[in-house]
């Protein structure tokens, strides 16, 4: 309409697509949400959850002053920023002389991305450097595997997937994690591509797959050794590529030998032929795609899992190839800088592996964790083992959180602080599938009392007396000067298209070039033993708590916590739109282990190992493997279950992830 | 001009929701009067059969229902075949509701008339496709051609059935390759048991 404005700005959620998005505001309201056509890897499209902001931005729901908690615990007060910052500068500063400045955590998660977030260092290393987190709960273990075998972590660009002939999906469910991925997979498809998947969920994605393995959570390992050898017995390897491009590959193959078909059946429970015939058909189609997704490496193996899978591109050829390669995650669009910081003072900082949150907060000592501030996370539902994690937190004298809504983790905060959406403050937005850089332009003013959290940062620096010039002048030159050396036009550039910063190609790795330890593809890595301890060449092991493991006499099911097409981890549930369309939390199982329990569908059941229980809907699931049990993870509202009482907080090989897979339970009938 | 109607491919749709919350941002239903839903088929995934999900709104009709129970003439098929609805002389009797096989004209309690997927007519008149459409990420939902409206009929999905002879402006299209053939050939196993 006339009046109408459009403009360009991209999702900043934690999730492969990371769309361009062209908003239109009429009478300084959102009324559209559309894709961007000029991303060619989006191409025009976004998902529910980019047009449901149109509800979410002014959802009655959202937080738009400072609350604080009531004295009697109950319920909260909404404040002014004033009184707000007051009174958390009161408490900080209460702690760090009493304690230090380690009586602090300061924890950022992944819920809105953007170059920005570097600006809360300003503040923390100027309070002196408060107790910290590292690693993350998601995907650090494949990263770090990726790394030690290829030395980066870079893929081709997304859409040569449609030139792909044979595409394997492995851990991967894109149909509802990377949509815009499954319709390139359906192009190739339909161009006469095979498509392959090993999970041992049935889902939309396996739906359109050629072949479906199914392999028991944990031992896919062993499947790819397995598959290295019947390759090998087959002839299928390329020797004249690894030849110049590989380190470590004979030892590799003689370990990948111990894993015979025969063997490696009984370990996944997934038959000799399958296993023969998926190897076959990858080794024997070119150009072969592998695309490896999440869920292969939440486990203690995850690492090691993770080199054995990603050496299979290599061993087939199939590296700097047109619809070919190995995909898991592109970082091509994050060269950018960090703005120089203020210096940490002269002490070690503090942190724990991310996975262990509540445990660390529970025993950390010499100063023990008294205030914690979260900005961007929801732990109390992500994090594995809630129970310790509650526990730590309503032990804090001090615990902010900055968040767009009433989340489980600020429904325990003394101060819970408005945070901005996507749309109130322009920043930089990088992806780890596509190689775009994107700027998320400014749409709107925040609403109520919302500020963008660089204004709160630069306001506690104030009230410390803190240097703040890092936030005067204009936000926008902040940016530039994040941008490579001499790329600083490439803003201007932005607010009209998506660019890729310099040196990063269609097709990765199509030099040849590894910058690996070796310079070449590490089959057989010591940087890996260096590191982290594990053996230089991939290995597999059953899992401590795993479907072959003692503690799988008491709690036989494996428990699989999803990710959905409807919600980001905790975030988008509550909304209306989405409620429209999405599916309740229910434990799939298969017909045949419900049934030797005496569940039948829509029958309430427990679940239960030794960290705790939940009880929840039965949904028989025919597709699912049997010894597995599947809940969608995430909570958002009320009625969702609490699935992460049941996780453990496990540390994976590599890298500090987390190990949410690796989870027996028994389910019984209430 | 092709006649307005939808194609879905059922081997694309993931039944991912994008197309009901495109339509509910461009027309501002609320949760109790959907103009498009996703209807799924077999999401237990029981043996044998396929599991589809069927993103649905109103077909447009050649003979629609809906406007034969009118008592208002509230209803007009226009020349392009997009079957609108007159909010203005609706009488909120919901004849049309208990007519239309296909739940697609839903009664507001609000306003007290009906209301009903309107093919996005404004957009259609202006170049643009219908929202939905435009929003579907995987290509699964597409503008009916004249070589789809000839080449196939709805009925060529066991189980969908057109009780009252509408003639549906819908058609599932099967994009070439194997994998539609091989569901279909699992339904009609199901079916035949
Ligand atoms: S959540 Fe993911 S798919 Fe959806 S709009 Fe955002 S980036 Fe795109
Ligand atoms: S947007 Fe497309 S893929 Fe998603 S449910 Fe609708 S028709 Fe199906
Ligand atoms: S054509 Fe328009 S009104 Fe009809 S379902 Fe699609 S978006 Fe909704």
């Amino acid at each position: 309409m006339e009046g109408d404005r459009v403009i360009r700005t991209v999702c900043p959620r934690n999730c492969y697509c990371t769309c361009g998005m062209l908003v239109t505001v009429r009478e300084g309201r959102i009324v559209s949400i559309e894709g961007d056509p000029l991303n060619p890897a989006t191409d025009g499209g976004v998902c529910l959850k980019g047009l449901s902001y149109v509800e979410r931005i002014s959802s009655p729901d959202r937080i738009l002053t400072p609350l604080r908690r009531r004295l009697d615990g109950e319920g909260f007060d909404q404040i002014g920023w004033e009184e707000a910052l007051d009174g958390i500068t009161a408490g900080l500063k209460e702690l760090r002389e009493r304690h230090g400045p380690q009586a602090a955590l300061f924890y950022e998660g992944s819920g809105n991305h953007g170059a920005l977030s570097s600006l809360a260092e300003v503040f923390w290393n100027q309070y002196g450097g408060p107790t910290r987190a590292h690693g993350d709960l998601c995907w650090p273990a494949g990263l770090e595997a990726s790394r030690l075998t290829y030395g980066d972590n870079l893929h081709n660009h997304p859409v040569l997937t449609r030139e792909s002939r044979f595409i394997l999906l492995w851990g991967h469910n894109p149909a509802e994690t990377n949509v815009h991925q499954m319709r390139l997979i359906l192009d190739a498809r339909q161009q006469g591509a095979s498509l392959a998947v090993i999970d041992p969920r049935s889902t939309d994605t396996t739906d359109a797959a050629d072949i479906h393995l199914q392999p028991r959570p944990g031992t896919d390992g062993a499947l790819a050794l397995g598959i290295a050898a019947i390759l090998e017995a087959e002839g299928l390897i390329d020797r004249s590529f690894l030849e110049s491009t590989a380190v470590g590959v004979d030892p590799y193959l003689e370990r990948a030998r111990a894993f015979t078909p025969g063997r490696v059946a009984e370990i996944t429970g997934v038959g000799v032929d399958e296993i023969r015939a998926l190897a076959i058909r990858y080794g024997e189609t070119r150009p072969a795609l592998l695309i490896a997704g999440f869920g292969l490496q939440r486990h203690h193996q995850a690492g090691q899992t993770m080199r054995a899978v990603a050496l299979l591109p290599a061993l087939t050829g199939n590296i700097g190839v047109r619809g070919g390669g190995w995909q898991y995650a592109n970082l091509a669009s994050h060269g950018l800088r960090p703005p120089p910081l203020p210096p940490v003072p002269d002490r070690e900082t503090r942190s724990f592996p991310t996975s262990r949150l509540g445990a660390a907060l529970l025993e950390l000592d010499d100063p023990p964790v008294r205030g914690a501030w979260f900005e961007k996370a929801n732990p109390v539902s992500q994090h594995p083992r809630t129970d310790r994690v509650r526990e730590a937190l309503s032990r804090l004298d001090l615990l902010v959180v900055v968040d767009q809504f009433l989340t489980d983790t600020a429904r325990m905060a003394h101060y819970v602080l408005p945070a901005k959406t996507l749309f109130e403050e322009e920043d930089l937005v990088t992806a780890y599938w596509h190689p775009y850089l994107q700027l998320r332009q400014k749409v709107l003013d925040p609403p109520g009392e919302v500020r963008p959290e660089t204004e709160i940062w630069r306001d506690l620096c104030g009230r410390f007396g803190f240097d703040t010039h890092w936030f005067d002048g204009d936000r926008r030159e902040l940016l530039r000067a994040m941008l490579p050396e001499g790329e600083g036009n490439l803003l201007e550039r932005m607010e009209s298209e998506p660019v890729v910063l310099k040196g990063t190609g269609e097709v990765a790795w199509s030099n040849r070039t590894f910058p690996t330890r070796s310079g070449k593809i590490e089959f057989r890595s010591e940087e890996a033993a260096e590191l982290w301890g594990v053996d230089p060449l991939p290995s597999w092991e059953p899992l401590d708590e795993g479907s072959a493991s003692t503690a799988a006499e008491l709690w036989p099911l494996q428990l699989l916590t999803c990710k959905t097409r409807e919600r980001i981890h905790s975030q988008f549930g509550n909304l209306d739109w989405i409620r429209g369309v999405d599916r309740p939390r229910r434990l799939d199982i298969n017909p045949a282990d419900a049934r030797s329990r005496g569940l039948a569908d829509g029958d309430r059941a427990v679940v239960w190992n030794d960290r705790g229980r939940v009880v929840i809907e039965v949904h028989l699931d025919h597709g699912l493997r049997e010894g597995v049990v599947h809940v969608i993870e995430g909570r958002c509202r009320e009625d969702d279950p609490w699935l992460n009482l049941l996780t453990d907080d496990g540390i994976t090989d590599m890298n500090h992830g987390a190990t949410f897979y690796e989870c027996l339970v028994e389910v019984g009938r209430v | 001009m092709s006649r307005a109607g939808f194609i879905l491919d059922l081997d694309r749709c993931v039944g991912c929701g994008a197309c009901v919350l495109a339509c509910r941002m461009e027309k501002g239903w609320s949760d109790e009067t959907p103009w498009r839903r996703i209807v799924p088929f077999n999401l237990d995934r029981v043996p044998g059969g396929p599991t589809w999900h069927f993103s649905v709104a109103c077909h447009h009709c050649e003979d629609p229902a809906c406007l034969r129970a009118c008592p208002s003439g509230a209803y007009e098929r226009r020349a392009d075949g997009i079957v609108v609805l007159d909010g203005e002389r609706c009488l909120g009797c919901r004849y049309c509701e208990m007519a239309c096989p296909f739940g697609a004209p839903v009664f507001d309690e609000r306003s007290g008339i009906m209301m009903k997927c309107d093919f996005c007519h404004e957009r259609v008149d202006n170049g643009h496709s219908p929202a939905c459409i435009a929003a579907c990420p995987v290509g699964a939902l597409i503008r009916l051609t004249d070589e789809d409206l000839e080449a196939t009929s709805p009925a060529s999905i066991p189980g969908f059935i057109d009780p009252a002879g509408c003639r549906p402006s819908l058609r599932f299209r099967e994009p070439g390759g194997n994998l539609r053939e091989k569901r279909l050939e699992q339904l009609r196993k199901v079916l035949e048991q």
